[in-house]
Formats: C-alpha cells, sequence, structure tokens
C-alpha cells in the first residue's frame, strides 16, 4: 500500500523522533529531572502531551469505525470526556497536587489518607500499565500488518526500539518533546484525510445531506445525544453521570499517565494553563478522528466492519507521500502511549513501592537508575507479553474490566479527599475496596442487572456513588486527622504561602 | 430474586426514561453555564498564582471560557 515516498517519510519519522528523544538526556542528572523533567516544562508543551497521550494508533481505526457505525455520539467521549473534567483538574486538583511537590497520584491518596491507599492505588496502576503495554504493541502491529503488511514482529521491536531508547536516557522531558512532535505529526495527518476527504463528498453540506438520505438506520448519525433506550452504547444518562461526571474526572485527575507531566510544569500557572491547553486542542480530536468515519459511510457504504471505514478511506482519497505521513501519524499515536506508560510506571514503581517499601534511604542517583532499569524491564515484559493479547483474547477484556472496576471508587476518594476534611484514612480504605468490590459485583450480574449491552458507563458510576457512601458513613464512625496535617491537602486549608500571595494580590 | 428486580430500574435510570431528549440537551448546556460561572467565581490571586509579572493573556479565566464556549456551541447545533 506505500510506495517509496511513503517508506521514506515513516523512516525519518522514527529516525527524527529518536535523535529529538536522545537530545534530552543531556538535561538528566537526577531522578527529579528523570521523573519530573527537573520541574521546568512550559504548558503548551505539557498540554499537547497530554492529548497526543490520550489518543492511540487504534484509536483512528476505532473512533472512526463507531463513527461510521453510531455517528458523531461517539465524539462525547473527547469533548465531555475531557473538557469539564480538565477544568476541574486545573483549578481545583492541580494546584494542590503540584504545590505539595508530587511525583505520583498515589503518594497523595498516602499523604490524604494512608499509606494501605497509596499501595492499593499504586500497584493498580502498574498491574494496568504493565499488561496494557503488550496490548497496545500487539494491537497496533496487527493493524500496520493488515494496513502495510509489515511483519508483526517488526512493527514491535522497531517502535519498543525507539520509544524504549528516548524514554531510558531523556526521561520525562524527552517523552513530553517528543509528543509535541507527534501531535503536529497527527495533526497533519488527520487534517488531510479530512479535507481530502470533505473535497470528494462535496464538503459539510454534501456529507449531511447524504447521510442523511440513505435511511432511517442514518438518521440519528448526527446527534450527540441520545436516548436512554438508544441501541447504542452511549445513552445521554450513562454519558452525563458514567462519562462526565466519573470517568473522564477519574481519567484526567486519577491517571499517572496524564497527570504526571502536569506535576513537571514550572510553575503553578503552568500546571493549571497546560490542562486548559490540552481541553482546547481537545476539542479538535474528534473532528480528526471521528469524521473521516463518516465521510467512509459516503464513499464506501454498507462496510460489514466497520473498522475497515478508516482504511478503504486512505486507500481511496490519499495520494503517495501523504499515505505515509498518516501512517507516521499512527505510529505517532502508539509511541506517544507507550512512552507515557514507560516512564509514568517507572515512576510508581520507583516512588511508591522501591523507595517505600524496599530500599528508604538510598542516593538520589540510586533512584534515578532503578528508575531507568524498571523502564527496560517494563518495555520487555511489553514485548514478550505482546503475543499473549493474540494467545488469550480475554487479556484486553480482563485488562480493561479491572480499570473500570478501578476509576470510580479512586475518584470518589480523591474528591472527598480534597473537598471534605471530615474524611478519614479508613474511610478512604473502605471507598477504595468497597467501591471496587460494588463493581465486581456489578460486572458479574450485569446480565441481571442492566438492560443496554456493555454497560461500563453505568458500573463506573454506581461504583464511584458506592465508593462516596462507603468513605463518607466509615469516615463519621472515625477519627480525623487534625486540620494542620490536611494543610495543603484539602480545598480551603491553605499555607501560609498562599494567604501571602492572597494579600499580596489584592494589595 | 427480588434484590435484582428492585436495582434494575435505579441503576439503568429507567426514572429519567421520561426526559425528552431536548431536556436531556439542556441539561448539558445548564452543566457548562454553571461551570462557566464556577470559574467566573474563582478568585483573582489563585488565576494568577505564579505569575512574576502578569498580563491580561494570563488570565486563565478568559481561556476557560473560550474553551466552554466552544463546547455550548458544539452542544447546541448537534
Amino acid at each position: 500500500m506505500l510506495s517509496g515516498i511513503d517508506y521514506f517519510v515513516v523512516v525519518a519519522y522514527l529516525v527524527g523522533i529518536m535523535l529529538l528523544g536522545l537530545y534530552f538526556r543531556k538535561f538528566i542528572h537526577s531522578s527529579k529531572d528523570f521523573f519530573l523533567a527537573g520541574r521546568t516544562l512550559p504548558f503548551w508543551a505539557i498540554g499537547m502531551s497530554i492529548v497526543v497521550s490520550d489518543i492511540g494508533a487504534m484509536d483512528f481505526v476505532g473512533v472512526a469505525g463507531q463513527a461510521y457505525r453510531y455517528g458523531i455520539a461517539v465524539g462525547n467521549f473527547d469533548w465531555l470526556g475531557s473538557v469539564p473534567a480538565m477544568l476541574l483538574a486545573a483549578f481545583v486538583f492541580l494546584p494542590y497536587f503540584w504545590k505539595a511537590g508530587l511525583y505520583t497520584i498515589p503518594e497523595y491518596l498516602g499523604r490524604r489518607y494512608n499509606d494501605y491507599v497509596r499501595t492499593v492505588a499504586s500497584l493498580t496502576w502498574i498491574i494496568f500499565f504493565a499488561f496494557d503495554l503488550g496490548i497496545l504493541f500487539w494491537a497496533t502491529a496487527v493493524l500496520l500488518k493488515t494496513l502495510l503488511g509489515w511483519p508483526v514482529w517488526f512493527s514491535i521491536i522497531a517502535t519498543a526500539g525507539v520509544v524504549g531508547l528516548y524514554t531510558f536516557f531523556g526521561g520525562l522531558a524527552a517523552v513530553v518533546m517528543t509528543d509535541v512532535v507527534q501531535m503536529i505529526i497527527m495533526f497533519v495527518g488527520g487534517t488531510t484525510v479530512l479535507f481530502l476527504g470533505f473535497y470528494h463528498v462535496g464538503g459539510w453540506s454534501g456529507l449531511v445531506e447524504k447521510i442523511t438520505a440513505m435511511g432511517p438506520a442514518y438518521q440519528d448519525h448526527f446527534k450527540l445525544i441520545m436516548p436512554v433506550d438508544t441501541r447504542t452504547p452511549f445513552p445521554w444518562t450513562g454519558i452525563l453521570f458514567g462519562l462526565t461526571f466519573v470517568m473522564a474526572n477519574a481519567y484526567m485527575i486519577g491517571n499517572q499517565a496524564i497527570i504526571q507531566r502536569c506535576f513537571a510544569a514550572k510553575s503553578v500557572w503552568h500546571a493549571k494553563a497546560s490542562m486548559i491547553t490540552g481541553a482546547f486542542f481537545k476539542m479538535f480530536i474528534p473532528v480528526l478522528v471521528l469524521f473521516p468515519g463518516l465521510i467512509a459511510i459516503v464513499l464506501h457504504p454498507g462496510l460489514e466492519d466497520g473498522d475497515q471505514a478508516l482504511p478503504m478511506l486512505i486507500r481511496s482519497v490519499l495520494p503517495p507521500g501523504l499515505t505515509g505521513l498518516l501512517f507516521a501519524a499512527f505510529l505517532a499515536g502508539l509511541m506517544s502511549s507507550v512512552d507515557s506508560i514507560l516512564n509514568s510506571t517507572a515512576t510508581l514503581w520507583t516512588k511508591d513501592i522501591y523507595q517505600k517499601f524496599i530500599r528508604k534511604d538510598a542516593s538520589d542517583h540510586h533512584y534515578l537508575v532503578v528508575g531507568r532499569c524498571t523502564t527496560v524491564a517494563l518495555l520487555i515484559f511489553g514485548v514478550i507479553t505482546a503475543p499473549a493479547s493474540n494467545l488469550f483474547p480475554g487479556i484486553y477484556v480482563a485488562v480493561q474490566t479491572f480499570l473500570s472496576f478501578f476509576q470510580g471508587p479512586v475518584f470518589s476518594v480523591l474528591l472527598l479527599g480534597i473537598f471534605w476534611p471530615r474524611a478519614t484514612q479508613w474511610g478512604g480504605l473502605a471507598g477504595v475496596v468497597g467501591g471496587i468490590g460494588a463493581a465486581a459485583f456489578m460486572h458479574v450480574f450485569k446480565g441481571r442487572l442492566f438492560t443496554i449491552e456493555d454497560p461500563f458507563l453505568y458500573v463506573s458510576w454506581w461504583s464511584f456513588v458506592t465508593g462516596v457512601v462507603l468513605t463518607v458513613v466509615v469516615s463519621l464512625a472515625t477519627k480525623p486527622y487534625s486540620g494542620s496535617r490536611l494543610v495543603g491537602l484539602v480545598y480551603g486549608l491553605r499555607s501560609k504561602d498562599d494567604k501571602d500571595i492572597e494579600e499580596a494580590t489584592q494589595c | 430474586m427480588l434484590i435484582f428486580d428492585w436495582l434494575e430500574p435505579v441503576l439503568n435510570f429507567d426514572w429519567l426514561r421520561a426526559v425528552p431528549l431536548a431536556g436531556a440537551k439542556a441539561v448539558f448546556l445548564i452543566l457548562f453555564v454553571i461551570i462557566g460561572l464556577l470559574v467566573l467565581m474563582v478568585p483573582k490571586w489563585y488565576i494568577y498564582e505564579g505569575v512574576e509579572r502578569p498580563r491580561w493573556w494570563h488570565n486563565l479565566k478568559l481561556w476557560a471560557l473560550g474553551v466552554l464556549l466552544m463546547i455550548f456551541v458544539t452542544y447546541y447545533v448537534f
């Protein structure tokens, strides 16, 4: 499918990204440099990095495929699933996290509640990320084999080698700055498909006219809000309660791979601005990944597998050279997700587990070495376990289900932890453990409890509610921390420095 | 079992089935307006915290309101 110039574009992209990432190794002298880029990153780089880390190579194909089947309702996951949560993160959570000098989200949970909550949260993320790496590698390699005919192992080794090298040497700075380039490539590649696609269908009005004329099955393709009894997985109640109120916040505020780069901002203002910048760029993501699916409905109607929509569109509208650019965008999607997972998991392991339980008082250089070794170990684990996704297809579902159990309860204790000083350490532990238990119960009995096919949005909401109720009930029955213990960890309990800044601003 | 019969309509939000789609759309639009009002209530010192020489473009309220306007228009149109 690729011509000579396309291969040149893809290879030039891989080499360029590796060299750019390796450039940042000269700035790594301590564990803080490796895990938090020395807290020197500007808002625009972090904002772009957040957006690109959230989009994987599979999203290009998967979201276009869902848009082909269900229409623009799938865009809710990027719009409602990001913007409100990112504003909440920017104005409420991030300033407290940044000023506390955190490396990890579980570290906040440890300070606010206790080490049990911290360890449960950290181990859950580590296990999820470790298995997710193999799944990401395999799924993208299979995609590239289908589209390009590349051998699966070539794709895995090539991407793992490039990402591994710059993440090992350059740490978070390399991850974020390569993500900036990856986002530009993704936007250029996506926009090219979009413009050429619109040209072929007669622009926006031509697209709407042709799709709505295709019959009743396509009448809802331009509706974002779907009824409660929709046959799609996106009823408005699930979008509001499960996605907007819980999953989006849990992802943008509680996901280490997203929030860690904000801890690396060079000031608290840059930390806040980075999330709002990310929210701005997020508004364009559905346009890039979703609209090609709609265009494919007109150009290639009647496809049985919606995931073929984007590949068919690429074949029909993209000229040589630009096809290579789009595949570079696919690789950018994979690499930006993998580098974030590698660096974040290394941070979780080194700070929350190794430094806490295995070796407490080692030198800073020792923790830098541990972080780098963890990066290599994870990469090897990801490459080795990649074929397991194929041998045991249930692994992917199990890992995703595992995460959906966890997100609602953890967000419930984060939310109460920062807004409710009365929340106690045992309340937090009961909220996390009980919420996960409730999610597991709902998953086991989902056939009897839910009427929609895939009720993950509803499970997230109700496990969050369970987490809130349990945290409140157990907190009211147990002894709270003193107010001074919670300064800087709870909204409204401000340090003397904060009060000085407020007074200076008012003057 | 009785417990499942009782839980099913609650967990599936059957009690919101009567809300028309226009009403559901209004819920999301009102949510954006509420977030906008909360953003406007953020104190000035909190917005400029960490900036040595504040300029108008450092005002993160303007950035947030701009993004909220974009999402409001998107959901209003679709």
